[in-house]
């Protein structure tokens, strides 16, 4: 199984982290990690299994919101914004250099962020388009939203 | 046999008389994500009123809501779900969870396969079994939303899923159903004996195969939102007859399980059963089964 495309996105964020290939399990492209309880439990026909990762789709990688979590709980580079920012984010706005209450990372320009909002909460990920410090226009975009937890009702629709 | 009159009258006849019935919105907590978050604060902040639900563990009435309870941030972050207070009921019967295999039938869209890795707090495994695909999706995304890490889902009709080679712990049967007036307002106009009596047949069929994935001494938890005895009462004591059943006592919310159906003397351990008259909550109807060991 190639487990790099979960590697290579865990990357983007400025941190590494190691999957155990006795656990990983694939289905149609789609990545899922078990447990050493739950794997026995697990047959060929399997429609989904324990921790969804995310998915490739012609060779780009798609995450998931349980691997931004995972993300989340190592020092991966991320934004923390302010409630209302958080709460248009979450609708699928992009987020402005004065939205953000504080900078985890370098926040280089062309890398990924993780967006929480001021609970600590992993709310998904953006793409920096502009240097987060050090500039004069507070009103700019810097982050363009990427993935949302809003994208739980979007896919209902 | 279908209409109002028919079916007001026979519950006339077990005991109830017909009300018009208006629900009240209902979430569960899901414990396991949000643990310290303060969440019925931050949810008033938001203009969500809450007030506990007093036969419920995790449950709480949606007194009042400025915005909806199901696009909240807390909602997406899966610290909450909505779910029906009798359907809350279910899932909090069963004895010792944690750590164990569980199979749930008929399990999508996931309130209660959530409820029940909740209760496990991700440990022990569940399977989930439904055969529609477009309900599949429904089910892992309610999973992934609630952060469930425990569970395998299955495209399967629960009457085979004795091919999947596993034998469980617990089993929660919450049987496809002809439901209820109270939550579907065209019930009377849409459901005859003959659908009832359809519905009971598939209910025997998935509490057989269910009985064969079950250990020794493991328990299932029958449940539906029907309020017709031929798919509660009537299917309970078909099972503790011919599926080597006991109905164990239940602790929750309900009236005593109907043991005299339309004249006909049925096991006197029916009474254990819970039946749930629409009124504060939709009509349902519980029941605990062990089965028994070969010992005995």
């Amino acid at each position: 199984m190639n487990t790099r495309a979960i590697t290579d996105f865990a990357s983007q964020f400025g941190v590494q982290i190691a999957v155990n290939l006795d656990l990983m399990v694939e289905s149609a492209e789609r990545f899922y990690l078990v447990n050493f309880a739950l794997k026995p439990l697990v047959r060929p026909t399997f429609f989904s299994a324990g921790v969804f990762l995310g998915k490739a789709k012609e060779g780009k990688f798609f995450p998931s919101f349980n691997l931004l979590g995972m993300l989340a709980k190592k020092e991966a580079n991320r934004i923390i914004l302010d409630k209302k920012a958080a709460w248009l984010f979450i609708c699928g706005r992009d987020i402005l250099r004065k939205s953000i209450v504080r900078v985890q990372g370098p926040g280089k320009k062309d890398t990924n962020t993780l967006v929480f909002n001021e609970f600590g909460e992993c709310l998904g990920f953006g793409r920096i388009v502009e240097k987060l410090r050090d500039s004069a226009n507070d009103n700019g975009i810097v982050v363009r939203n990427v993935l949302d937890i809003g994208d739980f009702l979007r896919r209902e629709r | 046999m279908s209409g109002r009159e028919f079916f007001t009258s026979r519950y006339e006849q077990l005991g109830w008389q017909y009300q018009e019935v208006t629900l009240k919105q209902a979430i569960r907590i899901n414990n396991n994500n949000s643990k310290g978050k303060k969440l019925i604060a931050r949810l008033a902040d938001l203009g969500v009123h809450l007030h506990k639900i007093s036969f419920l563990d995790s449950g709480y009435w949606v007194l009042d809501s400025k915005v909806s309870a199901g696009a909240t941030a807390e909602y997406l972050l899966g610290m909450y779900s909505i779910q029906e207070a009798a359907a809350q009921i279910p899932v909090s019967v069963f004895t010792h969870l944690k750590g164990k295999k569980v199979l749930d039938v008929s399990a999508a869209p996931g309130g209660k396969t959530v409820h029940l890795a909740d209760l496990m707090e991700n440990l022990g495994g569940i399977v989930a079994l439904d055969v529609d695909k477009w309900r599949l999706n429904a089910l892992v995304n309610h999973l992934e939303r609630c952060r469930v890490s425990n569970t395998v889902v299955y495209m399967l009709d629960a009457r085979q899923a004795s091919t999947l080679d596993i034998k469980f712990d617990r089993i929660l049967v919450d049987a496809p159903c002809s439901g209820n007036f109270a939550a579907d307002k065209n019930w009377f106009a849409n459901r005859t004996l003959k659908d009832v009596e359809r519905n009971a047949g598939l209910q025997r069929e998935l509490l057989t195969e269910a009985s064969n994935c079950l250990i020794d001494d493991g328990e299932i938890v029958y449940s539906t939102c029907s309020l017709e005895p031929e798919e509660n009462e009537l299917n309970m004591d078909w099972a503790i007859k011919n599926l080597n059943f006991q109905i164990e006592e239940i602790y929750c919310n309900g009236e005593k399980g109907l043991t005299n159906i339309f004249g006909k003397q049925l096991d006197p351990s029916i009474k254990r059963c819970k039946r749930l008259w629409p009124g504060e909550t939709q009509g349902f109807f519980v029941c605990k089964l062990k089965k028994r060991s070969l010992q005995q």
